[in-house]
């Protein structure tokens, strides 16, 4: 790109291992960008201003608050969000969605996308121990659970699957 | 809320990012945008131009070497913190750095940004004043290098001139034998502190020799507690600890009140932070 500031930026987003190309506003965030123009929905957004987690999701490997960045920051970046969790073809949960299923890890599930964002983007082996998990999951507001379901759900999926994070598929 | 309409570039030399910077009065860098974003989505700050660095070949480095760590203006906060060489040669980093915001937001966010953006409460605008870093910046005027103790004039308010552009920070690497603790008072791990400290001691013998101790969220900008540095010399756990906290308390006389604390509370803070660093300086001395 040049060093021309333009108010409409084209942009190629790789979502889900599709890639699109748009010509967007420069002051769209990649949150609404995955929402109303990829038009994938479970990205949730709270706070918009970076402080609940719950549009979390996954540029080139890290964890991120869409609502923190531009669209035109993503230009040339590969997105992973909630919907890559379960297989595409079986529909079968992701282990971690699995153990938030089973173990009562939700109640209005608002925030739940972007939890199991910040988890798939880690390594275990990092953050299995109680303190850690409790300090990785900080960073994502939940007001229905209280948490403890959730820091069981992230144990037993954890434990069941030391060495990935979650499924990877796409 | 939205981001009012702005223009965004992506320059791909200091040059032209210098360039665009000095072109236009409300033109603004953005890093990882972690403070900016928020700020702009909240419309609290009044953006015409985004000037992204992120292109910029070499921005993104963390050099290591004998005399300390350069942090490139691109560098994200997960990345240095990551850094196992970095953290040797300036432990105060990765002390620092374990409590800046959460993983999404250091995954995003850049040292040098925080530098630049000068949190009254952030924890790098002060671990720079403890461990004297220097701040080399490149503007219309050519390059030029900024004491960390004259870079910071105030909330959210730097030595930067108009157009100026961070392009790295430089840490000089911290001598073996001292010890630094970064320690805050924080409602929730990752949240702005209501106050904190960057200690670094010198310990032999079972007593503080020598420290150098800034506070941050007591003050506009990064405070050095000279009072508390003298108070504290010589001495060691099971002394009396009523000068060092009166001196502590005394160097943060202009401490804020706020919603989540009186300037009292603030001061006797920081007044516990210092004890409780020297103790953890001196533990780790006689572990060693």
């Amino acid at each position: 790109m040049t060093s021309e500031a333009l108010t409409e930026v084209a942009v190629g987003i790789t979502v889900n291992g599709r890639l699109s190309r748009h010509r967007v506003p420069a002051r769209l965030l990649l949150s609404d960008y995955i929402r109303d123009v990829a038009g994938l929905t479970g990205t949730h957004v709270g706070c918009e201003h970076g402080y609940c987690g719950s549009c979390t999701v996954i540029v080139d490997g890290d964890a991120v608050r869409s609502c923190l960045m531009l669209a035109a920051q993503a230009d040339g970046a590969e997105i992973r969000t909630v919907e890559d969790l379960a297989d595409s073809a079986t529909g079968a949960l992701s282990p971690m969605q699995q153990a938030f299923h089973d173990h009562h890890a939700l109640q209005c599930g608002f925030c739940t996308a972007g939890f199991l964002m910040t988890l798939e983007s880690v390594d275990p082996a990092e953050w299995r121990s109680p303190e850690r998990t409790v300090e990785l999951l900080s960073g994502n507001l939940c007001r229905c659970t209280g948490y403890q379901n959730i820091t069981e759900a992230v144990a037993a999926a954890w434990s069941t699957n030391h060495e990935e994070g979650g499924t990877q598929h796409g | 809320m939205k981001p009012a309409p702005f223009a965004y570039c992506r320059p791909d030399s200091v040059a032209e990012a210098v360039e665009v910077l000095a072109s236009s009065e409300s033109s603004r860098v953005l890093a990882g945008g972690q403070s900016l974003i928020p700020a702009m989505n909240f419309r609290l700050t009044d953006v015409s131009v985004l000037v992204d660095i992120r292109a910029i070949a070499g921005l993104d480095s963390v050099t290591v070497d004998a005399d300390g760590v350069t942090v490139g203006a691109a560098a994200t906060q997960s990345r240095v913190l990551a850094d196992a060489g970095a953290a040797r040669a300036v432990p105060g980093l990765r002390a620092a750095l374990r409590h800046v915001g959460h993983l999404q937001i250091r995954n995003r966010g850049t040292v040098c940004g925080s530098l630049a953006h000068a949190d009254p409460a952030a924890e790098l605008p002060a671990l720079a004043v403890a461990t004297d870093a220097r701040i080399r910046v490149t503007g219309p005027g050519g390059r030029r290098e900024i004491a960390a103790r004259d870079f910071f004039c105030g909330p959210f308010w730097t030595a930067l001139e108009d157009g100026e552009l961070v392009t790295e920070a430089w840490f000089p690497a911290t001598r073996p034998d001292s010890v630094t603790v970064v320690d805050e008072l924080a409602r929730r791990a990752g949240d702005f502190a209501v106050a904190g400290l960057v200690a670094m001691i010198d310990a032999s013998d079972g007593a503080v020799r020598t420290s150098r101790l800034v506070g941050f969220g007591v003050g506009g900008a990064p405070l050095r507690l000279g009072s508390a540095e003298a108070a504290l010399a010589g001495w060691s756990a099971g002394r009396p600890t009523a000068d060092i906290e009166q001196a502590a308390a005394a160097d943060c006389a202009d401490a804020f009140d706020d919603i989540h604390a009186t300037s009292w509370y603030r001061r006797e803070a920081v007044a516990a932070l210092v004890l409780r660093a020297a103790r953890t300086a001196l533990a780790a001395k006689e572990q060693l």
